[in-house]
């Protein structure tokens, strides 16, 4: 097991890329994530009260608190910093659990082509073309609200597009000459799967799981609109479920709802620049490589 | 059998499976979760109200029968139109849902129109001068457009058209009191900032695959052929790179339209739209099950008829499918 797992690891070269070969928009995204990522591991840092700390409600932006606080005196630029926590969160966890459906559905049905294929890439249309908005509040509405359901509701339908792109990834690399030593070597289907043709994958796959974090963040700010949220964790999009249905929103308390809006918009674009920006670039290297 | 039949014919086998696991997964979802089923598929508010009444809905809706019985049941009720009863409208579910679907569709239609004359038009535009100050700024403002809840997009345009201008109603559909021809005046006026929400996300939708589009199409050996024979400019955009740069657009149209019909869903819920977004949106807050499993029901064969659809049209248009060979 020890020296399986260890040429294991020995194959994954992660695809470090070079600072000089990134484009603006990567850059700017970058910048923006860092920020975010900052505001998540110092909140208790920057932020001035405790987020679920009571006090005087419905303050406009003054001194002391610079959104001003919400229908229970909470602050919200305090809620708006540990929210970021929350908010990525669910978007990484969510994410991540999508990647790994979505990569082995297309390793497997990509390599094993036939049958499996098929079977695989039948169920991949199926769950691609029902709404998956309304089926997750149906999953959403019937589970418990907690964070955790969200993520699996969330990862559980998000992968078609992984598994896609894996797949047509996969289909090419089998056929390759380094595939076919190892195969005549005596290697076993499960051992080139995962050492051979897996990390050669990486990049693309580290593409989707940048924009699978946008998507799954924008879900999570939908379904928490729609009151679908874990309660007992504020994230961004539970922040403007509060807003809408407290009376932030008819009111016309604009720092109660937008803050959250535009930290949402600022986050997901973070990651949606990368991703597009990671995307293009292994588009490039394809087309070196053919030629 | 030609192929282009026996294309459309795949494609409705495959609609019809996903269909059916549809209908499975919305008769299987409620049974599976822990606790009493019968809280979920009667409605939470039913549930609290006696026991007799539990006890006489239960024999009524066949929920002491085993599963297979149910799901049979289930099936036949499907079919003659019964969608279940509504608890906390005091209805058949299918009336609640007839009533409101007509009012998402009059918001839908013209929002995915405009969406895609608006997403093509500067796609293709921003395609063809790529690289050029144009298409770095409008990529820009669709990509921050692309980044942004719907819903909340919805909010900031209330706030500022409604709450601040004063050029638009805050919320509904009528004011009301009105008939005929001023009655239309005072929707379309109500409709006017929900459908630009909607239309600005279909257009952010359309204009990155029109762009893409349009870059791999003009690095094609014919675009190059046809600049070589002294075409100009506009010729070689309208009558080589456009018309084949459009085909995979039919289809993700369609596709777009499931992605509009969860975004109308939220926006509605902003504006105080009585469609099936409010819908849902009261079904969620009420917990009234039969409700949401038939607005999701309704919702998918919408959606799943409009993918159909354009799987029929990109068929007929596509002539490497008319010709009788796929690619």
């Amino acid at each position: 097991m020890s020296e399986f797992a260890s040429r294991l690891l020995s194959k994954f070269e992660f695809p470090w890329i070079e600072l000089k070969r990134l484009s603006l928009p990567v850059l700017i995204g970058l910048l923006l994530l860092a920020l975010f990522l900052n505001l998540a591991v110092f909140a208790p840092l920057i932020a001035p009260y405790d987020p679920w700390e009571p006090g005087k409600p419905f303050l406009p932006p003054v001194a002391a608190h610079p959104f001003g606080t919400n229908d229970i005196g909470q602050d919200i630029f305090s809620e708006l910093v540990y929210g970021t926590r929350i908010s990525l969160f669910v978007g990484f966890f969510a994410a991540f659990v999508s990647v790994v459906i979505g990569t082995l559905v297309g390793l497997f049905s990509g390599y094993l082509r036939g049958a499996a294929d098929e079977a695989l890439m039948g169920a991949t249309d199926i769950v691609l073309i029902i709404p998956s908005l309304p089926l997750m509040i149906i999953l959403a509405a019937h589970t418990s609200p907690s964070i955790w359901n969200i993520i699996v509701v969330i990862g559980a339908l998000w992968w078609t597009s992984t598994a896609r792109v894996v797949r047509s990834r996969v289909l090419q690399l089998r056929e390759m000459p380094f595939v076919e030593s190892a195969r005549g070597l005596g290697a076993g289907d499960v051992y080139i799967v995962f050492c051979h043709i897996l990390p050669n994958t990486l990049q693309v796959i580290l593409a989707k799981f940048i924009l699978a974090v946008a998507g799954a963040m924008l879900t999570e700010a939908s379904l928490s609109f729609l009151g679908l949220g874990d309660p007992l964790q504020k994230s961004w999009g539970m922040m403007l479920n509060y807003a809408f249905s407290r009376g932030g929103f008819i009111n016309g308390y604009w720092w109660w709802y937008l803050p959250p809006g535009i930290c949402i918009s600022l986050a997901v674009l973070s990651f949606v620049l990368i991703g597009f920006g990671l995307e293009e670039l292994d588009r490039r290297e394809l087309n070196a490589s053919k030629l | 059998m030609t192929a282009r039949t026996s294309y459309i014919a795949s494609q409705a086998l495959r609609y019809s499976i996903s269909l059916f696991i549809i209908v499975t997964l919305i008769f299987l979802i409620p049974r599976m979760m822990p606790g009493d089923p019968f809280i979920s598929l009667l409605g939470e508010e039913v549930y609290y109200r006696s026991p007799e009444l539990v006890a006489e809905l239960k024999a009524q809706f066949g929920l002491d029968r085993p599963l297979p019985e149910q799901y049979i049941s289930y099936l036949q009720n499907l079919v003659q139109g019964n969608f279940g009863y509504s608890f906390h409208y005091s209805q058949p579910v299918w009336d609640v849902i007839a009533y409101k679907m007509k009012w998402t569709v009059v918001l839908l239609i013209p929002s995915v129109i405009l969406g895609a004359i608006l997403g093509i038009v500067m796609g293709a535009a921003a395609g063809w001068l790529r690289g050029s100050g144009m298409d770095t700024g409008i990529t820009s403002l669709f990509l921050f457009l692309y980044s942004m809840p719907h819903y909340w997009l919805a909010m900031l345009f209330v706030l500022v058209f409604a709450f601040y201008l004063g050029l638009f109603p805050l919320s509904g559909i009528t004011g009301g009191g009105l008939e005929g021809l001023e009655k239309l005046r005072d929707v379309l006026w109500h409709m006017t900032l929900p459908v630009s929400v909607l239309t600005l996300f279909g257009a952010a939708y359309n204009y990155f695959i029109m762009r893409g589009s349009v870059i791999q199409v003009s690095g094609e050996g014919f675009v190059l052929t046809a600049r070589a024979k002294g075409l100009r400019e506009w010729e070689v955009l309208f009558r080589h790179v456009l018309r084949n740069a459009m085909l995979p657009l039919v289809t993700v149209i369609a596709l777009d339209f499931g992605f509009m019909v969860s975004g109308a869903l939220l926006v509605e819920i902003v504006f105080s739209w009585g469609g099936m977004g409010t819908l849902v949106y009261d079904a969620v807050l009420a917990r009234d099950y039969p409700l949401l499993h038939g607005s999701f029901l309704v919702i998918a064969i919408c959606v799943l008829a409009a993918n159909f659809m354009a799987d029929v049209m990109y068929a007929v248009l596509d002539p490497r499918i008319r010709g009788g060979e796929i690619e």
